[in-house]
Order: C-alpha cells, then structure tokens, then sequence
C-alpha cells in the first residue's frame, strides 16, 4: 500500500469520503478504483460506485487474489443497494470462499451476508432462513455485521407474522447497532421497530372497524375466532386455514357473508358482488347455488352456511366470533400490498386471479405502487414477479469499509 | 556467501538467489489508534513506526510506547541520526524526533505511490510500491539522483553493512530481498509466511530487521540471515 492510498483509506474509515476522493481522483491503478468505488457509494453515486469497483476487481492480478475477492464483495453490497439482484451469486460464493482462505473472516462473513439477503429480496424464505442460520452466532460477527443479521431475522420472522420472534430479533438488532454506534444502522433499527407499531391491517367485526398493529394481528389469527383474511386471502380458525387466493369467487362470497355476520345477506348483493352483475337472472341464482355449495364444503370444519329467507348467512361452529381481516387500505393497490406482504414472489397473473380482476387492472396498479416504491419486481417479461419491499429499509453500504483493499 | 556470485543474475530469476524462510524472532503491537502500520524505523534504541494518523516510538526490549505525535504517518519512515523523515500523502516531512515538529517538507517522488523510506550516506531512498522502483533523491530538494528497477512491489527499503534490502508485498506473497544496488539483480530472499505482509522495513544495525506489518497493525522483527552478515 502507497502513501496516497493509506491517507485515502484514513479519510474513509473516519467518514470522509470527499477526503478520500480528493487523495486518489485521479488515479487509474486498482487500490485507487477500489478506494474511488467505495467514496462514490458513501456518496449515493451507487452506479459510478459499481462500475469502479468492477475496473478495480479486473485490476487487480491473479496473485492479489484477496483484494480483487474484497472488491466482489464491495460490489454486491453496492448491488444490492441498487435492488440489482439479477447477477449470479457465484462470484460472491467463490470470493467469500476466497476470503476465508486467506484468513479475512469479517470480509467472508459479510459476503455470506450479503448472500442471505439477496435471497431474502429475491423472496426465497426457505433459503434465506437457512443461510442466515448460519450466520447467527458465527464467532468474529462485528456488531454491526451482527446487526444485519439480526435485522434480516426480524424481517424473516415478520414474513411468518412471527411477532414475538420479530421483537426478539429486533431488540438483538438494537443493542449489536448500539454497540457499533454507526449512526445509520442505529437508525434503520429505529425505523424498523416503529414499523411494527404502525397500522398493519383493519379487523372489521359485527359492523364496527378497528385498525391493529402487526401484534394485535398476529393475536387475532390465534384467537378462537372465525377469520377471513382479505390480506391472504382466505378462512381460518386457529390452525385450521383454508386459502381461496386461486378461488375469488369463493373469497367474495365469503367475505361479504362474514362482513354481515351475524346477519345474513341477501342473494342479489352475493351475485352483484361475486358476479359483477346489475341485473341477475334464474342462471346467476343457480350458478350462486352452486358456488355455495362449494364454499359450504370448503368451510364444513368451521363454520355453517345457511339458507335464509332472502340469502345465505354464515354460522360458525362452536359460537365462535368472525372477524375479516382487510388491507390498511382500500382498493386494488391496498389488496396488491396485502397480498405481497407474505414475502413471496408473485406473477400478474397468479396477482389478477387471487384479486378476480383483470391483469390489465392490476399491471395498472402495480405500474403505481412500483412508482411508489411500495412494490419491486424482479425478472423481465413472462418471468417478471412482483414482491412487496423489505419491510426494514435494507441498509446498504454501512459495512463497506470492512471491504477495503487495505494490505 | 554464495549469492554474492550470483550478481549477473537475471532479476527476474527468483530462482537462482538464495531463498529461505523468514525467521520472525517477536512481534510487537497492535498500538493504540494506529490500525495499519506503514513505515519503520530504528534511532539507535527505539522503533518507530508509522500508524496512520500516527507516528510512534516504542522500546523494542520492553515493547513499551515511548512517544506518540498525532501526525499524518501514511508510509516509510527513516532516520538519519538527527532527523526523521516521514512520507505523509504526497510529500515527505522531515520532523524533529524531540518534538514532533516538522522542519521541511519536499515533494515524494512517486507523487503519493510511494511506499518505503530510508536514509543512506546523504541520500533518501524511496520505494514507489505498485510502480516497482527504489528512488534515490536528494533530501533536501527531492530531486531523483538514481532509480532502480525492481521486480515486484517494493514496501520498506533499508540500507545496512553496505547491503541494500526491501520488503516486497504483491497479493498474499511477501518477502525481504537484497538486491544489487546497481544492477538491481535479486541476490537474497527471506521468504514470509503467507499472509504476513510486510509495509515498511528498517535495520537496527546488527543483527534484526523491524518489518511494518501494514493492516495488522504489528510490527515484526525478523533475523537477518548469518551469511549476510559474514
């Protein structure tokens, strides 16, 4: 390491990066790529910042192996900040098998890191949760490395509605941010333990509306109540659960039956709504007959429905209580979020079945929310799927100088 | 000594010099606030060592820190028995060991890529790291009197019993070398474990060398091989 380079290296590790830059502006050699890369991300300039920290990996000789894997890792965190998740995850395997190989553990942890929350973004949860497994308590964690971890955990476990597991994992994730006292990892915890605090659903029971926190959810699903989730879309009771995001019809009518409980409803507004028609005829009555037939045996271990005088009302077993479960917000885009809320990658087309709408409606909502940043897609064209953002703000770029070139 | 005859190799050929291991004897350091050790070296009793923001003394018996200047230390450190000068950012400043202060500041000949630094009968000698080259400027203006090509990344240069040695840090591979001064042909290598880096090199005058240890934040002091020394 030369002169420049090391006072370069000095100014970024103690914040500075219009100092670092300043030091190696205008040098082309792959330490002063590298350096400039990480300036430039400190910055916000993410693209600038990749493309010198690619020169910088390509610059680097077969023999300064250990650098160029540094500059990989560098370069996958930047991508990931830019939610460019598209690139193979070989490279960031080989280079954290490299830095273990040459004893730089904090660097292999960090690229093993970064891993688990590509796959986290990429919506793979099963995958995710494995590697992050693997990561928890792995001896030689920084604090803010553990702080990452225990932050993608909260994430993980809030995709489950695992609200205990969430605060747990969010409580670690505060004290290992304390403790590295970077200013905006301390914030993103902040910021994440606030987000469970905020409205997550509206519970609608017997003709009055309640908002409830992700807790109060959690507690509602596990209550002895008749739940139809208009967020997931389906019924459930305790552990019982039936999904009816590939039935919209069915959901229909059994949401607007559990929206009357413990009234009923009469059978133009069931067709009106189901069928989305004005003016029913004895075909719209028959297909009804039909449909509740098959929403009859699809509840039959919770809950009744019985024929009424003017429609159909819903009795479930046991007296239990019925709630439905809605979106914070109403309309397509509020039912958009709700369904992506389970981590998962979704398709328009498997999006516009569980709404019953057209995918030509729900392009449209999405092309919104995306403008919103409330929804990410990944994939182009036929592949393209749709995910909800990560509900923690995804912190990029704090670990970075960790990464750098430094002999 | 048998690499003495060894003068006409081609500098390239590792193969030809003598090689053998380095014999690390002790480690000093990490020091307090100094996260990176660049340059070192020796005034007749204590170490010093360049940690970044930086510059320190320590007794190498006792590995006791002497003296501290806040004081940007980026890379080499040498000392001509009255002064010492340290490379800082672009430029080399010769600092008064007593206090701290610096006296005079002439332009590195690397412009920044500079990475070693002794001193030797009236002469700076400067490695320029990635550059490959060992300068020899005129201390007081920073003119270049000389250069010589190496064949890897020069760390730490240092002069001793006439000998020209430094330390060389390309990727995971490090080692010391003494090299012919005119010629600039390899004629010794003491090979470093891998992954032990050497940044900055000094001799004491006998029988050790003090290796900088970059990132690590140590420095090392490794035996100077008996047939170097015969």
């Amino acid at each position: 390491m030369d002169s420049l380079i090391a006072a370069s290296a000095r100014a970024l590790a103690a914040g500075d990066a219009l100092g670092a830059l300043k030091r190696v502006a205008l040098r082309d050699d792959p330490p002063a790529l590298a350096l400039r890369g990480i300036a430039m991300a400190q910055l916000g300039e993410l693209s600038r910042a990749r493309e010198l920290l690619r020169r910088a990996a390509r610059g680097f000789g077969s023999h300064e192996e250990l650098a160029r894997a540094r500059c990989v890792v560098a370069e996958a965190e930047v991508a990931l900040a830019t939610r460019d998740i598209g690139d193979s995850p070989r490279a960031l395997a080989l280079a954290a098998a490299t830095l273990e190989a040459h004893g730089d553990p904090a660097n292999a942890l960090q690229a093993r890191l970064i891993a688990a929350r590509r796959l986290l973004l990429l919506g793979r949860l099963d995958q995710a949760r494995s590697a992050l497994a693997r990561l928890d308590g792995a001896s030689g964690l920084s604090a803010s490395l553990a702080a990452v971890v225990a932050l993608a955990q909260a994430e993980l476990a809030l995709r489950s509605l695992q609200v205990d597991a969430a605060e747990a994992a969010l409580l670690r994730a505060h004290d290992a941010a304390e403790r590295s006292r970077v200013p905006a990892l301390r914030a993103e915890v902040a910021e994440a333990r606030t987000a469970l605090a905020r409205p997550a659903a509206r519970r609608r029971m017997a003709g009055a509306e309640q908002a409830l926190r992700l807790d109060e959810v959690a507690a509602l699903l596990a209550s002895d109540a008749l739940v139809v989730d208009a967020c997931r879309r389906g019924v459930g009771v305790g552990g019982t659960w039936r999904p009816l995001a590939r039935r919209p019809v069915l959901f229909t009518l059994v949401r607007a039956l559990a929206e009357a409980w413990p009234g009923d409803v009469d059978r133009e507004a069931l067709i009106a709504g189901a069928f989305r028609t004005q003016r029913p005829d004895e075909t719209h009555r028959a297909r009804l007959r039909v449909e509740i037939g098959r929403l009859r045996a699809l509840v039959a271990s919770m809950a009744a429905i019985e024929a009424t005088a003017r429609g159909f009302v819903l009795r479930p077993h046991d007296d239990r209580p019925v709630a439905v479960l809605a979106p914070p917000i109403d309309g397509d885009q509020g039912a958009l979020v709700a369904l992506l809320s389970d981590g998962a990658p979704w398709s328009t087309s498997a999006l516009a079945l569980a709404l019953g709408a057209s995918q030509r409606t729900v392009q449209r909502a999405l092309a919104e929310l995306e403008a919103e940043a409330r929804v990410r897609a990944i994939g182009q064209a036929r592949s393209r799927r749709w995910l909800a953002p990560p509900l923690g703000g995804f912190t990029t770029i704090l670990l970075l100088p960790a990464a750098l070139p430094i002999e | 000594m048998s690499s003495s005859k060894t003068t006409t190799a081609n500098s390239s050929d590792t193969a030809r010099a003598t090689t053998r291991p380095a014999e690390i004897v002790r480690e000093y350091g990490p020091f307090e606030g100094a996260t990176s050790v660049g340059g070192v070296t020796h005034d007749g009793r204590r170490v010093w060592a360049a940690g970044g923001a930086k510059l320190l003394a320590f007794d190498p018996a006792s590995g006791e820190p002497e003296r501290v200047f806040e004081r940007a230390a980026d890379a080499g450190t040498a000392f001509d028995g009255t002064h010492l000068y340290q490379i800082a950012e672009a430029r080399i400043d010769k600092i008064d060991p007593a206090t701290g202060q610096v006296l005079a500041s002439i332009p590195s000949p690397g412009g920044g890529s500079d990475s070693g630094l002794t001193w030797a009968e009236g002469s700076l000698w400067v490695g320029q790291y990635r550059d490959r080259k060992i300068h020899q400027i005129d201390p007081a203006t920073g003119a270049i009197r000389r250069t010589i090509e190496c064949t890897r990344f020069v760390t730490g240069v240092t002069w001793v019993d006439g000998e020209l040695w430094h330390g060389t840090w390309e990727g995971d591979e490090s080692d010391l070398r003494r090299i012919d001064p005119q010629s600039g042909a390899l004629l010794e290598r003491l090979e470093m474990p891998r992954d032990v880096g050497v940044s900055g090199l000094e001799s004491d005058g006998a029988d050790l060398f003090y290796c900088g240890g970059g990132g690590s934040g140590k420095v090392r002091a490794v035996r100077r091989p008996r047939a170097a020394r015969a």
